[in-house]
């Protein structure tokens, strides 16, 4: 039997994936909607690709919002994934301004479009990691990660260790704090590094 | 300054429960996922690569469960984006890919016929979950653009689609050279030339590919995000290392990838 996690289900993002690279590394992933069970999980990862509001909506329309904070408060440990790491923030300007979970007090902005920069932002990129403990253990220095996404959360006011990511300008690529941690990029589409990563994550 | 790296892209070919090999859209049966692992250590070749293509070449309805349950078993050694496709006509067909396993899904015949259907996936998955394909080739000395696998001519030439496709809200383009497609004869510079410089989504170039020095055309364009290969004889086993690792010589931004790491990680938690 491997280490049980619990992947949220609202709809929104590539459940299969992450539950594929979990049982890679020999966990047993379950795929919930259910508060309660989201609740009794030590482990829990919300996934998320697409529009910011809609995702709100579901989790709301679920109760899966307040299961997030149980998760959090009871210091069990969650993962927040591309979207799902943006929902932890304050607010996203995506689809108007619309408030996150406000786990943590970043926000959330379309990349800058004078940049020069094509949107989205696809592909493997370099962060640059605070630490090389925790969630950043056994990564190359300038560790790649694939990172696909159109809006990113912005990096001030954090003061446990992240990674920045440049892209037209810097922004917020990870962040380890307590018990609650998140990655813009997908860890399971980059390869070994992610791999690494989602170990480090269920290895607390 | 930036530092996204490009891509190496392999693309599988679906029709019916086996892959196909493509000669100018000219269909040829290879085998089974297991004849596929088995014969050319497809295993291998996911360790080599920055991303996934996988198309339904076949048109009836009856077929996507099967093509969906091949995805999903893509999924088990395949740790890199997976982009899927082919026969995209509603939402719901959409959903059920990225359900299967898919993180972005392809599309080319709607880009023509309905693209109200790529507003509504766009406002439901985010447009960075669509990559536009267009197919084009050579008809009397312009550039046309085909859909339906490649059999029905559009009207207007690759400049006029390319324009409109990229005010749609899309996320990448997966730009193929019929007339190069499966031919290994490199990849088509004068398609290229159509590709403005200022193209405002990244650019997957495909359709040539037969040797390692020819992604090098492609990896070498400011416009190319990335380069992808169908050419199943030509690149799997460790064929596509070992052009990783002739680009990665040659300069080519791309990640340096550690197989070995990644086989140590399995089973460790």
């Amino acid at each position: 039997m491997g280490k049980a996690v619990v992947v949220i289900d609202y709809g929104m993002g590539n459940l299969f994936s992450v539950s594929s690279a979990l049982r890679y590394l020999g966990c047993e992933p379950l795929i919930s909607d259910d508060p309660e069970v989201v609740k009794k999980a030590a482990h829990v990862i919300l996934p998320g690709v697409g529009s910011f509001r809609l995702a709100m909506e579901r989790l709301h329309a679920k109760g899966l919002d307040d299961a997030v904070h149980d998760t959090v408060q009871s210091g069990h440990h969650l993962l927040g994934i591309c979207l799902g790491m943006q929902l932890l923030g304050v607010s996203s300007t995506e689809d108007g301004n619309t408030a996150g979970l406000g786990i943590i007090d970043n926000t959330v902005q379309l990349f800058d479009e004078s940049a020069g920069i094509k949107i989205p932002h696809v592909g493997f990129n370099e962060i640059n990691p605070t630490a090389t403990t925790g969630l950043f253990e056994g990564l190359p220095a300038r560790p790649h990660f694939y990172f696909v996404h159109s809006y990113r959360m912005s990096v001030g006011g954090l003061h446990c260790a992240h990674a920045t990511c440049t892209y037209g300008e810097e922004f917020l690529a990870a962040f380890d704090m307590d018990n609650v941690c998140g990655a813009q990029f997908h860890p399971e589409k980059s390869q070994a590094n992610g791999l690494q990563l989602l170990k480090n994550f269920l290895s607390r | 300054m930036n530092h996204v790296r490009k891509r190496l892209i392999f693309a599988l070919l679906y029709d019916s429960g086996k892959f196909m090999l493509s000669r100018n859209f000219r269909l040829q049966q290879v085998g089974d996922l297991p004849w596929l692992e088995k014969n050319y250590n497809f295993g291998e070749t996911a360790l080599a690569i920055d991303e996934l293509v996988v198309l339904n070449v076949e048109r009836s309805r009856a077929s996507l469960d099967q093509f969906l349950e091949h995805v999903k078993k893509l999924n088990d050694d395949c740790f890199v984006p997976i982009a899927a496709g082919g026969g995209i006509r509603s939402v719901e067909d959409a959903r059920r890919l990225l359900r299967s396993g898919a993180d972005k899904v392809v599309i080319n015949t709607i880009l023509h016929d309905d693209r109200g259907l790529v507003a509504e996936l766009a406002a439901e998955f985010g447009k960075q979950c669509l990559v536009a394909s267009i197919d084009t080739k050579r008809v009397d000395g312009t550039f046309r653009v085909f859909t339906e696998n490649g059999t029905r001519p559009i009207d207007g030439d690759l400049d006029s689609h390319l324009a409109e496709v990229t005010a749609l809200p899309i996320g990448e383009i997966y730009l193929n050279s019929m007339d190069r497609d499966g031919t290994g004869q490199g990849f088509d510079e004068e398609m290229l030339r159509h590709v403005p410089s200022d193209i405002p989504v990244p650019l997957i170039l495909v359709g040539g590919a037969g040797k390692p020095e020819h992604f090098t055309l492609g990896l070498a364009d400011d416009r190319v995000d990335a380069v992808s290969t169908a050419h199943l004889f030509n690149f799997v086993g460790n064929s596509l290392q070992l052009s990783r690792e002739h680009l990665l010589r040659e300069g080519m931004n791309l990640v340096k990838w550690d197989g070995n790491q990644l086989k140590s990680l399995a089973g460790s938690v």
